[in-house]
């Protein structure tokens, strides 16, 4: 009996004993008895240099002509990035975000066009209480969940700063901060804020080219603008509530987010106001900043009536278990062109009297990072590690525009040498009839690499 | 015939009967786990600072420090974690919230905050600090599989139990788990995560047991990539200190406000 139980022992428990120790063999001397790394851990900034050459192609026949001459085939790009918060003393602190850039190309003289320094942020933070602060200086606030088309992002309007990539996602990397006053308090399981941006210079026309140095305070601080944000916790949904004053219009805003399971994550943001058509304001911006003759009709006449105007982006992102996710995003501009608006803006396009003054139309939405089209649908994928290469990630976005089908998309590689060294490549196009959204447009496709040497 | 076949069932309900009567003295698999709990999670909020290194085939490749808060949720007993990069450039001051199945990314670059799933977090570097700080006892139920000798990452043997947990509650991080606990210290030796779908993720070894904050915690675990075996990862833990860590700041908007003192 002994020998059965000694046997059925033998049988069951030291095979699996002996299973589990050839795991120990994965492991290399040089890690088992590697050294203890430093502990000393300390908040620091983060600076790199990055280059980046492009190569562009361009459409040859539009189906509304642009004004000027063929940009150039090629660029390049080098720039200097920093980003650091100094202490001052143990409830007050200053935050830094610079990019000085030097851009070459065909066409581009020195140092008017080539030099570019863009100071993203500059702002104190004082702790004026336990989880109560204060803020003040330049400084890039966002909100939002969505990630191709944010409708409460309110402070994004003229705010871009050249960069590789052109995924939505990459655009909010890089982009100048408004001069404002912020408060803001926590308590358990939320936090209340307000925000106060003031006029500092009247607007700006689009389109000008601002000294190496100017800091572009006419364009994010172009008006008086308040918000107030209310976040809490409420079943998981994590609401944001938003209210936005600018210019006599007040806008309302909520963000949602929930996690479905464990791999899908489903977010809803949405705001609101009583407002004009896109056209109509666009008009009214080029007006106000005397690119237009006060006298001018608004064109196209399409949807040009004031109401409630709904901007809505739901989406879901799912996770995999192979590093991938993949997520697909709904966005609804309520204040965009329509069907018919498209057709007239074409119809109105094709005479050459009227092509720039289209062409001004979406020149403004791509300032102020609006959709030009009342429905479009974002997707984006994106694989970490693929084929277990390590410090690898492959990526794509395609934004697509609902009515008539046309796309702007992009893939990207992107791969981590070292610590200190990373390499990228993104390939962007756009796809479409002559007479669409996206296949209107004079760049078709481009190429970019990057190098980058963090320090 | 006969005779022997009687001797062997008496045998057999003799071994059984004491078999059972050691069970009884046995502790349970639950008992097992909540010593564990006891064993290395400190009883209040606290701070501590991991660096993660990457070995490819044994070399070194690349390596993360975070600092990492954490608080013993009141509701839910379980451990939240907001965790800092510090370490590489690239990544430093990059935030993650993982406050049960509220958990976000935050990158200061873009000042974005990203809701991130349960399986998101097992995907980055941070998830490797599932790996050390979890409920156990609260968010599995323990199966007792056996007893094993199994060698250590010091290649010693140990006493171990053999034991399986099977998530309980949707906060479970992993589907299921194997722990093999040493007998008397209950101190972890390995463990074996799995996914939901039963793909075993990682393989880990606990080593270097060392006091902090009163309690003996293995100061590395060293992780084993399942999946791509020549990839290990060592976590090692130091430099942890008691330190209030307010409920206000497991929210999306504190990302932005977390400092390393």
């Amino acid at each position: 009996m002994k020998k059965a139980i000694l046997f059925l022992a033998a049988a069951f428990c030291v095979p699996a004993a002996a299973q589990e120790d050839k795991d120990l063999d994965l492991i290399p001397g040089s890690v088992a008895n590697a050294a203890a790394p430093s502990s000393a851990a300390k908040d620091q900034g983060k600076y790199s240099l990055d280059d980046a050459f492009g190569w562009y192609g361009f459409r040859g026949q539009l189906a509304v002509p642009l004004s000027g001459g063929m940009p150039s085939r090629w660029a390049n790009r080098l720039s200097f990035d920093g980003l650091d918060t100094f202490t001052l003393s143990p409830a007050l602190s200053f935050t830094a975000s610079d990019r000085l850039s030097l851009a070459s190309a065909d066409g581009i003289g020195f140092p008017n066009k080539a030099l570019r320094n863009d100071i993203r942020e500059a702002y104190f933070t004082y702790e004026a209480a336990p989880q109560t602060y204060l803020e003040a200086g330049r400084i890039n606030l966002r909100y939002g969940v969505a990630y191709g088309y944010n409708p409460t992002d309110f402070f994004r309007s003229r705010t871009s700063v050249a960069q590789s990539s052109s995924d939505p996602g990459a655009q909010r990397l890089n982009r100048l901060g408004t001069v404002l006053l912020r408060g803001q308090h926590f308590f358990d399981g939320g936090a209340v804020e307000l925000v106060y941006a003031p006029k500092l210079h009247s607007p700006v026309p689009l389109g000008l080219t601002p000294g190496p140095f100017d800091p572009k305070i006419d364009q994010t601080n172009g008006s008086d603008r308040l918000l107030a944000a209310f976040s809490f916790e409420l079943e998981e949904f994590s609401p944001q509530m938003l209210v936005y004053y600018e210019g006599g219009r007040t806008k309302f805003g909520l963000n949602l987010s929930h996690p479905i399971g464990a791999s899908v994550i489903a977010y809803a943001s949405w705001a609101g106001d009583m407002a004009s058509s896109a056209t109509v304001d666009a008009f009214a911006f080029a007006k106000r900043t005397r690119t237009f003759p006060a006298t001018l009709p608004v064109t196209p006449t399409q949807s040009l009536s004031r109401g409630f105007k709904n901007d809505l982006s739901v989406g879901a992102n799912w996770s995999g278990e192979y590093k991938e996710s993949i997520t697909i995003e709904y966005n609804f501009h309520q204040a965009g062109f329509s069907q018919a608006d498209w057709k007239d803006w074409f119809a109105t396009g094709a005479n050459p009297a009227f092509s720039q003054v289209m062409w001004y139309l979406r020149g403004y939405a791509s300032d102020i990072q609006q959709p030009m089209s009342r429905h479009q649908a974002f997707v984006r994928a994106d694989w970490a590690e693929p084929f277990h290469i390590e410090h690898a990630d492959v990526g794509a976005y395609v934004m697509t525009n609902l009515l008539d089908g046309s796309s702007i998309g992009q893939i990207s590689a992107s791969y981590d040498l070292s610590d200190q060294w990373s390499l990228g490549i993104y390939g962007s196009g756009s796809i479409g009839g002559r007479k669409s959204e996206w296949g209107s447009l004079r760049g078709s496709s481009s190429v970019v690499v990057q190098a980058v040497r963090y320090f | 015939m006969r005779k022997p076949m009687k001797h062997v069932l008496i045998g057999l309900a003799i071994a059984l009967t004491l078999f059972e009567g050691a069970r009884a003295a046995e502790p349970t698999a639950q008992e097992i786990i909540a010593g564990v709990d006891a064993g290395r999670n400190p009883g209040q909020s606290f701070r501590v600072t991991d660096v993660l290194t990457e070995y490819v085939n044994g070399k070194p490749q690349a390596s993360n420090q975070l600092v990492v808060f954490v608080r013993q949720n009141k509701t839910t007993k379980q451990y939240d974690n907001l965790v800092r990069y510090v370490l590489p450039v690239r990544d430093a001051g990059k935030m993650v919230l993982m406050n049960g199945s509220n958990m976000w990314f935050y990158d200061p670059s873009s000042k974005a905050s990203v809701r991130i799933s349960p399986q998101q977090r097992l995907l980055g570097q941070a998830s490797n600090g599932d790996v050390a700080t979890v409920n156990l006892s609260r968010d599995y139920n323990s199966t007792l599989l056996g007893e094993e000798k199994l060698n250590d990452a010091d290649k010693q043997p140990r006493d171990c139990w053999h034991l399986e947990l099977k998530a309980a509650n949707d906060e479970a991080v992993y589907s299921r788990i194997e722990f093999w606990i040493e007998k008397g210290t209950n101190r972890q030796i390995k463990g074996k995560f799995f996914s939901d779908s039963g793909r075993l993720l990682k393989i880990a070894y606990y080593h270097k047991f060392t006091p902090m904050m009163g309690r003996m915690i293995p100061a590395e675990t060293i992780v084993i990539d399942a999946v791509n075996q020549n990839l290990i990862t060592t976590m090692a833990m130091s430099d942890m200190q008691a330190r209030d860590v307010p409920d206000s700041w497991f929210q999306r908007d504190f990302l932005p406000r977390l400092k390393i003192d």
